[in-house]
């Protein structure tokens, strides 16, 4: 008995783990299979045609999905552009300057511990145009105010702002880990060398960094691609449609207008282009290596 | 093992505890707001008057949606009542989610509401509407109304009631004028999505703008339907800058900041307007209907309607305490919580009327008398959010009225035939 119970503890206590992982993350993905490629009945799944690839179809044709793709892979690319540029940045700065200075590094991380939702309601009330404070320093400034998430030409940036005030401490905190680990005898060998900082940069720190860099950006990338709550909070997709992004758009065919089996099929692409995106990162930055 | 023994006799309990909480005689789903805290608290008087066990799910308007169709969709029978926007009704009677009630009056021995409700109210109530089954009752008497300060519409030169769109317009653009962007003369709501579709739809119909001809067919973009939204862009350049983005919340807030004149915005409102702790015009408001444009002006409907799912396992409960909370005393407490009544008795009761904080009551019960419902079409939030958004390019001056509205048509086509 004490021998069967050594030999089957492991999968006992792995158990309940891997229930709760089938329920909840297997078997949707499964059924998201099925359902894509049916006239989905919510009220009676009995009732669900087989449509073969009607779903996919209609996202060729599909203007509103274009849209909310366009604005995904925009909102992506520019605020995690950003907020590595910063992060990597601010990093560097630290580890060189400021190495014990955690009071600012805990800081630094206040806007990565607040809920999502309620960074969102603040930077709502910050943009009001007419009663929000940004407006009301700009026009002690004497500047002009600005509409932020009430006008076209300014409502993705607006979003992008509180993407990248949230979120650039998770890269700042990631690299900076990379950078403490870090050995010390390439870099003094090439102080003997008399390497300039750039050049100490490029081939020594860069290439040191980048399994770091590469699970950072990758990790920021699957976020910020699958961004809801900024735009549910702070736009609901307005206005003109210039901040609906895939998720936010998934949400609405697939919970206001309980269009299941179209739901699904937009979430099966999404899912498909950041396995596609992800296998082609990781590749790239080996073959780097 | 001793330690396994403590943890299933855990199991046991927590699941006997679940087994309770989900064995309560009625669970009732309401939304947020004062809607749904006054059903809330008729709930909590009727479970103290029969000893039920009455569960209350409260959620925010989306997700309440959400919540309930999904109840609907996998017939969970989650909750036994839902409080539901009338234009959620198409939706959840077309889908079969909802209790014929029919049976349940006839065992009462009458056919239907008694006639004290308002005749619009109980319309809403039918599938399809005014002729079809009864599967609701009406609860909040929600119609838009225009809501404007007389003192300053008069200072601007405005003589009697602001009942044409003509005459108030060059009042309100007058306002906003000079009120060198400190204060406006309209509040416009263009939100994208529900937003923009309700502020407009007011202003669409009383130009003659209709959504669907005779046949079903969508027709957003004819010649009436034009001239109804080239004047709600003229009401959005009078409107505060980033009235795009404008939700209900935000026509309040310019309201009782006294920062705007007027706006059509939901009675709910009244209330805190006459709030000294939240306005800054107390008892400067007054209330109209919506003014007409080449027609008749028209208000949207927008009821609160409780029904009785088809999945609830406790349907006579359900229809016990449907007919105690809108009965014409219980409406009457309901409506000194702050929402607005569905039966004539208490719409016309001098002991409403002649408080300030009803003042509006005979105006809202005009305005619900000569409103209009948004179309009863089962796909139409998927309809409105179509809408809504071609609107929203229109109001943010990506499109033009015309090809705004061409758009929209063709996207309704799209979404009817499919």
């Amino acid at each position: 008995m004490e021998r069967w119970a050594e030999e089957h503890l492991r999968y006992l206590l792995l158990a309940p783990a891997v229930l709760v992982l089938l329920a909840l993350t297997v078997f949707p993905t499964v059924y998201m299979f099925t359902v894509a490629f049916q006239k989905f009945n919510p009220a009676d799944p009995s009732a669900s045609a087989f449509i073969g690839f009607a779903n996919f179809a209609r996202l060729l044709v599909d203007d509103k999905f274009h849209n909310a793709l366009f604005n995904t892979l925009f909102f992506t690319t520019v605020s995690v552009a950003a907020e590595f540029a910063l992060g990597l940045g601010f990093a560097l700065l630290v580890d060189k300057h400021l190495r014990r200075a955690n009071f600012i590094k805990t800081v630094l991380l206040i806007p990565m511990m607040l809920p999502p939702i309620a960074v969102a309601i603040t930077w709502k009330l910050l943009y009001q145009p007419q009663f929000g404070v940004l407006n009301d320093i700009l026009i002690r400034l004497g500047l002009e105010p600005l509409l932020w998430t009430s006008s076209v030409d300014t409502a993705m940036a607006s979003i992008i702002l509180v993407d990248i005030w949230e979120w650039t401490p998770f890269i700042f905190l990631m690299i900076l880990a990379g950078l403490a680990g870090l050995p010390d005898e390439p870099y003094e060998a090439a102080e003997l060398d008399g390497a300039s900082a750039w050049q100490k940069f490029r081939d020594l720190t860069w290439p040191f960094l980048r399994p770091v860099i590469t699970i950072t950006v990758l990790l920021r990338v699957m976020d910020a691609f699958r961004l809801f709550d900024q735009v549910y909070i702070l736009t609901r997709g307005g206005p003109a449609s210039v901040t609906e992004t895939l998720s936010y758009y998934i949400y609405k065919v697939a919970f206001r207008f309980f269009d299941t089996g179209y739901a699904a099929a937009i979430s099966l692409f999404m899912l498909a282009l950041t396995v596609v995106f992800s296998m082609w990162f990781i590749k790239r930055m080996r073959l780097e290596d | 093992m001793k330690l396994l023994g403590k943890v299933l006799a855990g199991a046991v309990f927590a699941a006997g505890f679940t087994g309770a909480a989900l064995a309560a005689d009625l669970t009732i789903a309401v939304p947020n707001g004062s809607e749904g805290d006054g059903l809330r608290a008729a709930a909590a008087d009727y479970a103290k008057k029969t000893g039920l066990s009455i569960d209350i799910v409260q959620a925010p308007y989306s997700n309440l949606f959400e919540k309930a169709a999904n109840a609907g969709a996998t017939r969970s029978g989650a909750y036994d009542l839902v409080l539901m926007d009338d234009p959620w009704l198409p939706f959840f009677a077309e889908n079969g989610y909802l209790e014929e009630l029919g049976p349940y009056f006839r065992a009462t021995g009458t056919d239907g509401p008694d006639s004290d409700f308002l005749a619009k109210s109980v319309a809403l109530c039918r599938n399809p509407y005014n002729t079809g089954k009864y599967v609701c009752l009406p609860y909040v008497g929600n119609a838009q109304m225009f809501f404007y300060n007389p003192k300053v519409f008069r200072d601007h030169g405005l003589e009697g009631a602001p009942d044409t769109w003509d005459k108030v317009f060059k009042v309100m653009e007058d306002i906003t004028k000079r009120g060198k962007r400190r204060y406006y003369g309209y509040v416009l709501r263009g939100q994208e999505g529900n937003p923009v579709v309700a502020n407009f739809m007011p202003v669409f119909w009383s130009f003659g703008g209709r959504m669907f001809d005779a046949k079903g067919a969508p027709q957003v973009n004819d010649a009436a339907g034009l001239k109804g939204l080239e004047f709600f862009l003229e009401l959005k350049r009078i409107s505060p800058p980033g009235a795009e983005s404008f939700n209900a919340d935000e026509l309040g807030t310019y309201l009782l900041q006294g920062a705007a004149a007027s706006s059509i915005n939901w009675p709910a409102w009244v209330a805190t307007f006459e709030d000294p702790k939240q306005s800054r015009v107390v008892g400067q408001m007054s209330y109209a209907p919506i003014p007409s444009g080449t027609k008749l002006g028209s208000s949207e409907i927008g009821h609160w309607l409780v029904g009785i799912m088809k999945a609830s396992k406790h349907k006579q409960a359900a229809f016990d305490f449907m007919i105690w909370a809108t009965s014409p005393a219980q409406i009457r407490i309901s409506a000194k919580r702050g929402n607005p009544p569905v039966r004539f008795s208490i719409f016309t009761d001098p002991a409403f009327t002649s408080q300030k904080q009803f003042r509006h009551y005979p105006v809202l019960m005009q305005a619900i008398m000569n409103s209009t419902p948004r179309p009863r079409h089962p796909k139409w939030p998927e309809i409105e959010n179509a809408f809504g958004v071609e609107l929203s390019k229109a109001v943010a001056g990506r499109l033009g009225a015309k090809e705004a509205l061409d758009r929209a048509n063709r996207a309704i086509e799209k979404i009817i035939a499919r």
